[in-house]
Formats: structure tokens, sequence, C-alpha cells
């Protein structure tokens, strides 16, 4: 009787999955609830620890769309106040056998944004050591936003100077007429320029206010 | 009716004078060049020299400049010939200077104009690494520098890893180069009518960003560590020679002498005009406006390094917290020094393992990383930016000052090449107004365009240390040394007295005949030793592997290219007074065989 107990007490740890640091199979989970929430974080505790095997049961199942995963084939070890353990996912049918690592990292990454949402966190908040983050798709948009402003801006100063090279044009238009006119009243009226018209320029060069007045020539 | 047509435009009214004199001189250099000084040499000590050198040298010179134009009615070339016909080169070195600043200044308003657009996003760009193809982290070269470097380095250069590797144009940049050149044909192209009425906008405009400014970073978190520590006077400095050269030349090129701009502008003035006073006006609030816009810099300095200390601090607690497996409450950013040492008394070996990883997170030393220029500019602000609460609003605004601070020195540099240009009447007859100042706008945009290329920045940073300093210098010095003692004090004193109605005091003619050439005759000559002792040029040239700035050496046709801008401008003065000698020469031997006709008829008389 003795030994017949002591027998099916030694069964139970050789049927099931010795969870360990390190495990071959085994991923590392570090939470930092604290960062992430400030004054609105939760505590950690086995309700929470409840939460997150369920998340992965989800994962493996949505992962491989026909085995049944439980809370059960999640295991757990090695907590630490830190808020960081290990876990490794057993077979449901067979529970000594462990999912390899890559499946399991397959698993995580295809539903990361679920598990990370069901616990608040972030890819930097929760993280699963080993599995790099899904980074999301950059969204590129047809144009990019900076040639928008651009045209608009080009567009305007495009607008602006030929506004203002036609307001010279039909100003010099008009000056001229205006000039054709008064012209013509001098010729009428016989008016004799002569000299005063002409500029000490077309004579003399340049007319050099530097010597205007002085009394002693720089010697060239 | 003809001498009206050819009368000089002129400015609306005297305050648009004044306006456009600031608007040129407050520039990029006393946002990106004076901060950096400041820190450099002590502090708030360092306004000693400072102002020193804005009485002694500052001032006197930009009023001699300005009562030349204002004189004289004409832009740099006519002006000097009118002077003293064999020093009209000096005019010509003026405008082949200005004519190097064109080309590559616009490159920082192109800049500008990037970082403005790619501000309106929701996310700024250079807040994050982009992700890299296969999308399991980011781009590496962005890993191993910083975003704001990769944005810089990488989208908005995209610089090739030496001068010698020339690429293609950057698209982006040559559209903002299109743009740049666009908008100060549009401000140019009435000449001084236009310009008139810019000026109240471009002078004004980046005082309202600058104040914004200063009350946003000086509510920053960690802001007054910043403005503290560019406080603390460390007056040792003042003991250093290059202190007092540093000063000098800061307030020199600050005021924007030398490049015939202010004459430009002067030449607009009616005769009458005070610009005595303006002279005194505009270099004070161009000195004061440095050291306001040090303070926002401090500030923001400030902001940035207490936000990486702290994130240094963050890096740390994280590490001792996974490390050790301690609850995340039990270190805070506050005990994890204390903490440090703890760990390591008690789990010796554990920490031993840890000390590769772990850094020292010093506040001091992040403030005591001082950058200039672009790099100022463009990295360390947009990164102090990027962290700030609403970033793109600040994104923008910042960008925005950037861009009119730029603009308003152009309008100086172009109109001080346009103005001479225009004095030649074979110009002035057979193009119109806009059709000069497009054709000068054009031809800068094309040489210009050589900046965009992958290796543009190499290029552009030559220009920026070597087309105008030294050739500026010289200037300058032929400048006050002419009318001090060529064209004469007691000439210049009349010509003022004409146009102020009083004489200029004793302080001024001390300063030009004296002072003020001496100060610049040292300036010269350590400018020559320190080139002659630099040995072979150097540059920075950003290495993608390493994410960083490595030195490298020019190569043999960098070298002579640098060469030929110091050359070019200086040669202008000996090349146009040999020219004008030999003028003379060729006038005399025609009038001569005259006289002698005359004097054998009177002697046979």
């Amino acid at each position: 009787m003795f030994s017949l107990l002591l027998l099916l007490l030694s069964l139970p740890p050789a049927l099931a999955l010795e969870c360990s640091k390190d495990h071959q199979d085994g991923y590392q989970v570090r939470l930092s609830i604290k960062t992430a929430l400030g004054d609105q974080a939760y505590d950690w505790n086995e309700s929470e620890l409840f939460l997150f095997k369920a998340t992965i049961a989800f994962a493996m199942r949505k992962y491989t769309k026909n085995e049944t995963y439980d809370v059960s084939n999640i295991v757990v070890c090695n907590e630490t106040p830190r808020v960081s353990f290990w876990f490794i996912v057993v077979n449901p049918e067979n529970p000594t056998l462990a999912i390899t690592k890559t499946r399991v990292e397959e698993a995580v990454r295809v539903s990361r944004n679920r598990i990370n949402n069901a616990f608040l966190l972030t890819d930097k908040t929760l993280e699963f050591l080993g599995i790099p983050p899904t980074l999301a798709t950059p969204v590129t948009p047809a144009t990019p936003p900076w040639l928008i402003v651009f045209g608009v801006v080009i567009g305007a100063v495009c607008a602006g100077i030929v506004a203002l090279l036609i307001s010279s044009f039909v100003r010099g238009k008009r000056a001229n007429k205006a000039k054709e006119f008064a012209e013509e009243d001098d010729q009428a009226k016989g008016a004799d320029k002569g000299i005063s018209g002409e500029t000490f320029e077309d004579r003399n060069g340049v007319y050099n206010q530097a010597f205007s007045d002085d009394d002693r020539f720089t010697q060239l | 009716m003809e001498m009206e047509k050819d009368a000089r435009p002129s400015w609306d009214n005297p305050m648009q004078f004044v306006l456009a004199c600031v608007s040129y001189a407050v520039g990029l250099g006393n946002v990106w060049r004076f901060p950096y000084l400041c820190q450099m040499h002590g502090g708030g000590g360092f306004m000693i020299p400072y102002l020193l050198m804005l009485i002694l040298e500052g001032i006197p010179l930009f009023y001699m400049e300005l009562a030349i134009g204002q004189k004289m009615r004409l832009g740099s070339i006519g002006a000097w010939s009118a002077i003293n016909p064999y020093l009209g080169g000096v005019g010509i070195a003026s405008v082949v200077t200005s004519l190097y600043l064109c080309l590559y200044y616009n490159v920082i308003n192109a800049w500008s104009f990037w970082y403005l657009f790619h501000s309106f996003q929701s996310v700024l760009p250079w807040a994050e690494c982009p992700v890299n193809s296969n999308q399991t982290g980011y781009i590496e070269e962005c890993e191993v520098a910083t975003p704001t470097q990769y944005f810089f380095y990488r989208e908005t250069l995209n610089i090739s890893p030496s001068i010698d590797d020339n690429g293609r144009v950057h698209m982006g940049q040559a559209l903002c180069l299109v743009l740049a050149w666009m908008i100060v044909y549009l401000f140019i192209v009435r000449g001084v009518k236009s310009t008139g009425k810019v000026v109240y906008f471009t002078a004004t405009f980046p005082y309202v960003v600058l104040i914004i400014y200063l009350i946003r970073g000086v509510t920053l978190h960690g802001a007054m560590n910043g403005v503290k520590y560019m406080f603390t006077p460390k007056l040792e400095q003042l003991a250093d020679p290059r202190t007092w050269i540093n000063a000098a030349t800061q307030i020199f090129f600050s005021l924007g002498l030398g490049f015939g701009s202010l004459i430009a502008f002067a030449s607009y003035n009616h005769h009458n005009n005070n610009f005595e006073r303006q002279a005194i006006v505009v270099s004070l609030i161009n000195s004061s406006t440095s050291i306001f816009a040090s303070i926002v810099t401090f500030s923001i300095y400030g902001f940035k390094a207490t936000f990486n200390y702290e994130s240094c601090l963050e890096r740390m607690r994280l590490l001792l917290l996974n490390t050790f497996d301690m609850a995340e409450d039990t270190i805070t950013l506050d005990n994890v020094d204390y903490w440090i040492t703890e760990l390591n008394r008690t789990h010796p070996d554990q920490f031993a393992n840890l000390a590769p990883k772990l850094d020292t997170c010093d506040l001091v030393a992040e403030l005591d990383t001082a950058v200039e220029g672009t790099g100022l500019a463009f990295i360390v602000y947009s990164e102090a930016i990027k962290n700030m609460p609403a970033s793109q609003l600040w994104s923008v605004l910042y960008f925005s000052m950037l861009l009119l601070l730029g603009m308003g020195s152009m309008l100086g540099n172009v109109t001080a090449i346009i103005t001479p240009l225009r004095d030649f009447k074979v110009l002035a007859r057979n193009f119109s107004n806009e059709t000069l100042n497009g054709l000068v706008c054009v031809f800068c945009l094309l040489l210009g365009l050589g900046f965009t290329t992958r290796s543009g920045n190499y290029w552009f940073t030559m220009f920026n240390e070597y087309g105008a300093t030294f050739s500026l210098l010289f200037i300058v010095l032929i400048e006050i040394i002419t009318v001090s003692y060529v064209y004469g004090l007691k000439r210049f004193e009349k010509d003022i007295e004409d146009m102020l109605g009083h004489r200029p005091n004793w302080y001024w003619k001390i300063m030009w005949a004296v002072v003020s050439p001496v100060l610049l005759i040292s300036l010269f000559i350590f400018y020559i030793v320190d080139y002659i002792r630099g040995g072979t040029p150097t540059y920075q040239a950003w290495d993608a592997v390493l994410g960083k700035s490595v030195v490298m050496e020019y190569p043999w046709y960098g070298q002579a290219f640098i060469a030929l801008l110091l050359v070019s401008s200086v040669c202008c003065v000996p090349i146009t007074a040999l020219y004008a000698f030999c003028k003379k020469k060729q006038k005399e031997a025609k009038s001569v065989p005259r006289h002698e006709h005359t004097v054998s008829t009177v002697s046979v008389v």
C-alpha cells in the first residue's frame, strides 16, 4: 500500500514536463507594468497570470487552427518580483512533449498585438526575450506629404511672380504711352530741349560726387 | 524728364532702411555661432570681449560703410572707384565674395524648407528610425547614429562617404533650392521697392518666434540647467587669446561687413538721412539678438541634456532591474546611483558581468557637448523639438524662423551683387530691373545645384569656411586704410558733415584711424598664421557604418579649389589697380604729342 502510494506520487513528476530556466523550448517573459501605466498600474497576481496563460493558449489555437490548447498546457515557472517568468507550451495531447521554440515564436508573433492589448502594454513593456517585435508596417501615402505642402507654396510664389511681372509690364506700357503723348505735346509747342536735357553722363563719363567740392585732388 | 527717369530709386521711409539692415545683419550666425562661442569661451564672461569688440571695431566699421554708401549713392564697385580709381578692385572683390556667399547660403534655406515641409506629419520623420525591409528592426545606420542624424545625413543630404564620391542631384533638395531662389527673386524683383516692403516681415517675425521660443524654452524641464551653465562666467577663459580673436571675428562677420550689402542699402538713402544713429541702433540690435538667441539656445540645450541624462538613468535603472530581477518600484531615477553601489557590494560577481553595459550618466558632460553651425540648427535643435509636446507646431515655428533669418540675409547678399551691376549703364539700359535680377538668380541657382549632389555638403563646408572669411578681412582692412589714409579723414569728415550737419566726434576718428585698423591687421595676421600652421585642410565626412563624423583630408583638387576661392577675390584689388595704372599710362601717352606740338609752335613764335 505504501509502495503503491509512493509509485503514484512519483508518477506525476515523470508525466509533467519540467519547466526550468533556460529550457530549450521555453521563453522568458518580462512585464514592465508600472513603467507603462504609472498610477494606473494593476498588481500582478494569480488572476493576471491566468489571463496570460489564456492569451498564449489563444495564440496557439489561432496559429495551429485546430489543436485545442488550454490554460493547463502553458507551464510557468521562475516567477520573480520583477514580474518576469519562463513559460513552456506543451502539446495538449501529450503533456510531456513541449512545443518547439520556433512554433511558439511564430504563434506569438502572429497574435502579438492581441496579447499586448490584453495587458494594456506594448512591445517594449511586454517583452518576450528572444522574439523580435513585429514592427508596424510603415504607412506610405501615395504622395509624400511634404510634396503637397511644397506644391502649395511654390504655386503661391509662382502666382506672385507672374502677377508682379505682369503689373510691371502693364505699368511700363502705360508709361510709354504717356511719354509718347508728352513728346507729341512738346513737338507741337516747339520746345527746345537742347543742352538742358542732356546729363553730364553723356559727356564726361560718370558724374563723380566725390570730387565735386574738394580742394585737394587725390594724386593719381 | 530724363533726369527723373535716371533718378536712383530709394527707400519709402528710413524705417525700411533700418529694417533692411537689421534683417541682413541678424542672420543664422546669431543663432548658431554665437551660442557656441559663448559656451566655448566661458559663458557669461564672453560678453566682456564681445561688447568691447563691438565698441572698438563693430560700430565704427558699420558706420563707415553706411557713410560711403550714402555719400556715393552707388554700389560697391562704383563707390570705391569714385573714392580712388586704383581701388575699384575692392568693390569687385566684395561682389565676388557676395557671389560665393549667395551660391552656398541659399542651400541652407533649401534645407530649412525641406525640414519645414516635413514637419507637416503626424510623427516627425526625425523622431523615429525607419523600419528596415523585413520589418524586424530599424535601419542599421539609424541604430548606430541617432534618428535626427540619420534624417539629416541620409534622408536630407543623402551624403556620400567622402568628397570624392559625387552622386546624383538630390531631387528634393533641388526642388527646395529652386523654391528658395524663386522666393528671393520675388523679394528683390523690383529692387528696393519690393525689398523695402518685404523687410517689415523678415526683420520682425523672427523676434516673435524667438520670444515664443524663449517662453517655451525656459518652461521646459531642465532648461534652467542650461541657462545656469551658460551664465556662470568662467573668467579664466579671458586669459586665452583665442577668446578675444573669436569675439572680434564674430562681431565682424555677424554685422556683414565687407560684402558691399551695407553700401548697396545705404546708396538708396536720401542724402541727409541720419545714418549715424541708425548705425548704432542696428549694431546694438544685432548684438542683443545674439545674446537673446543664446538664452533660447541654452534653455534648449539644458532641456536636451537633462532629457538625455534622464534617459541614461532610465536605461541603467532598467538594466539593474532586469539583471537582478527586483520589483519595478524599488529603483527610481533618484536612487539609481545608490543602488549601483549597493548592488556592487552585495552581488559583486553578477555586477562585474554587468560592468561593460553600464554607462556613467553625467549631466555636465551632456551640457559640455558644444555644437555649432548646421549641426546645431538641424540636428541638435530638431532632437530637442521632437521631445517637446506638440512637436509639429514647434518644428514649424522654428524652421520658419530659420527661413526668415536666412532669407533676410540673402536679400542683402543679392542686393550687394545687383546694385553694382545696375550702376553699369550698359546693363541698366539694355536690361530691365526684372530681367537683370532674374538672370542673376538663375545663374546662382544653376551653380548652386552643385551643392545638392551627394557630396554637396562637403563643398558647402568648404565654401562656408574659406569662401568669405579671409577675403572679407582683407577687403575691410583695405577699406578702412583707404578711407582713413588714402581718401583722408578730413575729406571723409567733410562728407559726413555735408550729410548729417555735424562732424563725427573724436571717438569715431580714433577708431577709424587707429584702433580698427590695428585690430584688423592683427586678425589678418592671426588668420594667416593659423592657415599656415594648420597643415593640410581637413573636413568632417559622415561614416555611415560607424554612424559618426570622421576627419578626412581634402584631396588635391579640393585644396586647389580652396586656394582658388581665397585668391580669386583677393587678387581683384591688385589686378584692378594695375589695370587703372595701365589705362592712365595709355591716356597720358595719347595726350603727350599734342602738348609737344603746342610748345614748339609757341617757341617758334
